[in-house]
């Protein structure tokens, strides 16, 4: 009985100097708070040329049908893929969407998404968090997407065009700081789905000759 | 103050017979109600006048006039059904409807003399409150109830009930007040769909003829105001709901059981959802019957032939969501279950309230599902190793009755499926009756429009041509080089008799004519604007300034574009359409608004900002 207590006590006081000494060298270790808005810095650049270069892509489209059949269109096709009419202007052919990432993809996508792009991401964070790039995933916990949708009167018919970002409502849980553009796997994948729905619309709603 | 917040309303002790004005209560669109002193009785009364202010302007000597010769007969139409709309309520005399003391003719429009009460609308109630407790609900809706039955029975509809026009008295007591008079003053020209109160008037209210309409048009809006009451928010308007019906979009309408289930009662929820259903043969026929159903003397489930025609334990209040569930067919996505309804418009708060979780109280959850699930499967194991061999007979037995389920069910599919094709082959057809008479709307609009346009050109031609005669009669007569005219006789000579006119707009050129300076209106309705926004009346405000932005009056877009901006002023913040109203005011060169258009421009994406400019470039004024 003598002997046990000053044991107890030695165990104690191993583990409480080993949980010091481990959030010391993780403190000294770990990226730094300039470190990791770096690293979210080189992320947001690298998937704003990626976003604008998809956007210039597919990011419009022209239909050959009225205003208000794209305007409704724009706005049916929304609401189907799970998105809330958060503003809306016919006058101005406007349509302002939002929900909780990561619709419009559902979670298998999302997760394909993830998967593509994640690799890259961790390249460019690699330079500013160095082994932590690996601790580094997606969140779109406590994020929405939001997209814009307009439809402008053109020579050539009725142009229909999409842009999306990201909005916090939660904080991430990680501590990096957040992304404003997506992940360039996921815009693609999103718009894609976007126009199949638009194009559905249109197909099952208005039968032009 | 009244000049300034209130330009069009007449000015305090201004007297009509008998009445001297003392203030303004309020203006709406059609008119202006006044507060006033009847001096024979010396008693307050309040006085609405007749000033549709889109069709009319006041002139200076107090009197009322139309603003085009076209305008003029909307304006008389109008008038003689405010008149009208006085002599009907006239006739009743109940403490729950407002009274009617007189109407009379003057300054070329008319007046309404009502007994003035004390208290406050039940918009601003809701306003301020939220919601109401059931019993607070029933206090004003039961005694409104009565005094629409009187006015049912006397073969009247209301027609725009929404909380607005319901005031509450010092006392609590209800009073129903405008009965009609919004929907008359703009004159028959004007389709309805612009005159009926979005989310409290029923689909058959967006058409032009009243055949479809009876009690159970205003039983829609009473529903409609209890719904604001116990929600916090108005339903989805008729448009939308039908086009959810249609299935070409997922806003349905979430029934009142499911948000005020556990605060209000059974029977009070199924009779609003049953008041507030789509068609109107579906709703309560007649006050009386509804008033059962609110008392619980009456099921609601079986107040109609359409509810009892439902399959069993089937509720009226079910119509909608079973509606929404079917007709997303065409379009080839799984049926949504009534839940899934209500599911989607809780999906953000759910997902909120998920990522509030941390990932520690998630780990656990994992694994306390994981010992759960484990558990299950060793008592199932356990069972399944006791139990006995299993009986043909029952077996056989459970094979039949599983057979009896999926022909029934089948079944009930088909019949399903023949009532949605007829409620949708319905819908289709007023639909298209719809959009049918918003094409002959705009076409009317602008035949008027260019019209109107031609006799302001004809009318400048015309100003312009005396103009040129004047300054060639005023202009010295032509002589010889030579010979100038004599000094004396030019330093004695009267000035012409020239008045320079205020141009129309920027681009016409400078005007000289003796006739008097032509009102504006597009100015005029600035200035209201800027007055509602100056009152802080946001929502009026709005609805003034956005026509006019839409008209291309850069000042009202610079003006709507702010609200836009700040988000404090009866919008939301919304920085895509702010940028796109500042740039198209900067077209016109106003340095204000292209300071705010770079401002927002700092604040959007690269991409959001040419997407934008992609609308300005092609954007054309209505």
């Amino acid at each position: 009985m003598a002997s046990r207590v000053p044991m107890e006590l030695s165990s104690r006081w191993h583990a409480g100097w080993c949980a010091v000494l481990a959030m010391v060298v993780a403190g000294c270790v770990a990226p730094t708070l300039d470190q990791r808005r770096d690293a979210v810095n080189s992320i947001n650049k690298a998937f704003r040329a990626d976003y604008e270069a998809i956007l210039a892509e597919k990011g419009t489209k022209t239909f050959n049908v009225t205003r208000a059949e794209a305007y409704d269109a724009v706005r049916v096709s929304m609401a189907r893929l799970g998105m809330t009419v958060e503003a809306q202007d016919p006058v101005l052919g406007y349509v302002n969407v939002y929900a909780p990432a990561p619709l419009p993809l559902n979670q298998q996508e999302w997760e394909e998404a993830a998967a593509a792009d994640l690799p890259r991401t961790r390249e460019i964070i690699g330079p500013h968090v160095g082994i932590f790039r690996h601790f580094f995933n997606f969140e779109p916990k406590g994020l929405e997407s939001v997209i814009s949708g307009t439809v402008v009167e053109t020579a050539a018919g009725m142009e229909i065009s999409f842009t999306a970002r990201m909005r916090e409502i939660a904080p991430p849980e990680s501590g990096f700081p957040r992304r404003e553009y997506l992940p360039p796997a996921a815009v693609r994948m999103a718009l894609d789905k976007m126009w199949r729905e638009v194009e559905r619309e249109f197909k099952a709603t208005y039968r032009r000759p | 103050m009244t000049e300034q917040a209130y330009p069009d309303a007449l000015q305090p002790h201004y007297r009509m017979h008998w009445y001297t004005i003392e203030k303004v209560l309020g203006q709406g669109g059609f008119g202006i109600t006044y507060l006033a002193r009847d001096t024979n009785l010396d008693q307050l009364v309040a006085i609405k006048e007749y000033l549709p202010v889109e069709v009319v302007a006041r002139r200076p000597d107090s009197t009322v006039q139309s603003r085009s010769e076209g305008q003029r007969e909307r304006y008389r139409w109008g008038l003689e059904r405010f008149i009208q709309e006085a002599r009907t309520l006239a006739r009743f005399d109940h403490p729950n409807i407002v009274r009617v003391h007189s109407v009379f003719e003057f300054n070329g429009t008319a007046y309404m003399v009502m007994r003035f009460e004390e208290g406050e609308n039940l918009g601003a109630l809701l306003e301020r409150r939220g919601t109401l407790p059931e019993k607070d609900l029933l206090r004003i809706l039961l005694p409104i109830l009565d005094g629409l039955e009187l006015v049912h029975n006397a073969g009247f509809i209301h027609r725009d009930i929404k909380p607005d026009n319901i005031h509450i008295r010092a006392d609590g007591s209800p009073v129903l007040l405008d009965f009609g008079s919004a929907r008359h003053a703009l004159g028959k020209s004007r389709t309805l769909t612009i005159l009926v109160a979005p989310g409290y008037a029923p689909f058959e209210q967006y058409h032009s003829n009243s055949e479809n309409q009876g009690p159970w048009t205003d039983i829609y809006g009473l529903g409609a105001t209890c719904y604001r009451a116990i929600a916090g928010t108005q339903p989805l308007d008729a448009i939308t709901r039908s086009k959810g019906i249609l299935g070409s979009t997922r806003e349905v309408l979430v029934p009142a059981r499911s948000i005020g289930s556990g605060r209000y009662s059974g029977q009070l929820l199924a009779s609003i959802d049953h008041a507030l259903e789509f068609a109107e043969k579906d709703r309560p026929q007649t006050v009386s019957e509804w008033r059962r159903e609110l008392l619980g003397e009456t099921g609601a489930a079986s107040a109609t032939p359409a509810a009892a025609e439902k399959p069993a334990g089937a509720t009226p209040q079910r119509a909608a969501p079973s509606v929404a569930s079917t007709v997303v067919a065409p379009s080839a996505l799984p049926p949504v279950p009534p839940q899934a309804v209500s599911e989607m418009h809780g999906a953000a708060s759910v997902a909120r309230q998920s990522m509030a979780r941390s990932a520690w109280s998630g780990a656990r959850v994992t694994v306390a599902w994981a010992i759960a699930g484990a558990a299950a499967g060793a008592i199932a194991i356990a069972v399944f190793l006791r139990s006995p061999p299993p009986d043909p007979t029952a077996e056989a037995r459970i094979r039949e009755i599983q057979a009896e389920l999926n022909r029934t069910k089948e079944r009930l599919d088909k019949d399903s499926k023949e009532l949605d094709a007829k409620t949708k082959e319905r819908m289709l057809a007023l639909l298209a009756e719809q959009r049918k008479l918003e094409e002959e709307r705009r076409r009317q609009e602008e035949q008027a429009r260019l019209a109107e346009q031609k006799k302001q050109d004809e009318e400048r031609r015309r100003m312009e041509e005396e103009k040129r005669k004047l300054a060639a009669r005023s202009k010295p007569p032509t002589t010889p080089a030579t010979k100038p005219p004599p000094q004396p006789e030019i330093a004695t000579r009267p000035p012409p008799l020239v008045i320079p006119v205020v141009p129309d707009s920027s681009e016409a050129p400078p005007v000289v004519a003796v006739a008097k300076p032509r009102p504006d209106p597009q100015a005029e309705q600035l200035k209201r604007g800027e007055a509602a926004l100056a009152r802080r009346e946001y929502e009026n405000a709005r609805e003034i300034l956005t026509p006019l932005a839409e008209g291309g009056n850069a000042r009202a877009q610079v003006r709507v574009a702010a609200m836009y901006e700040s988000g404090q002023q009866g919008v939301k913040q919304d920085l895509f359409r702010s940028y796109i109203w500042y740039s198209l005011a900067a077209r016109g060169g106003d340095t204000t608004a292209a300071a705010g258009r770079d401002r927002m421009a700092a604040r959007l994406q690269p991409v959001q900002v040419s997407q934008a400019d992609r609308v300005v470039e092609n954007w054309r004024p209505r």
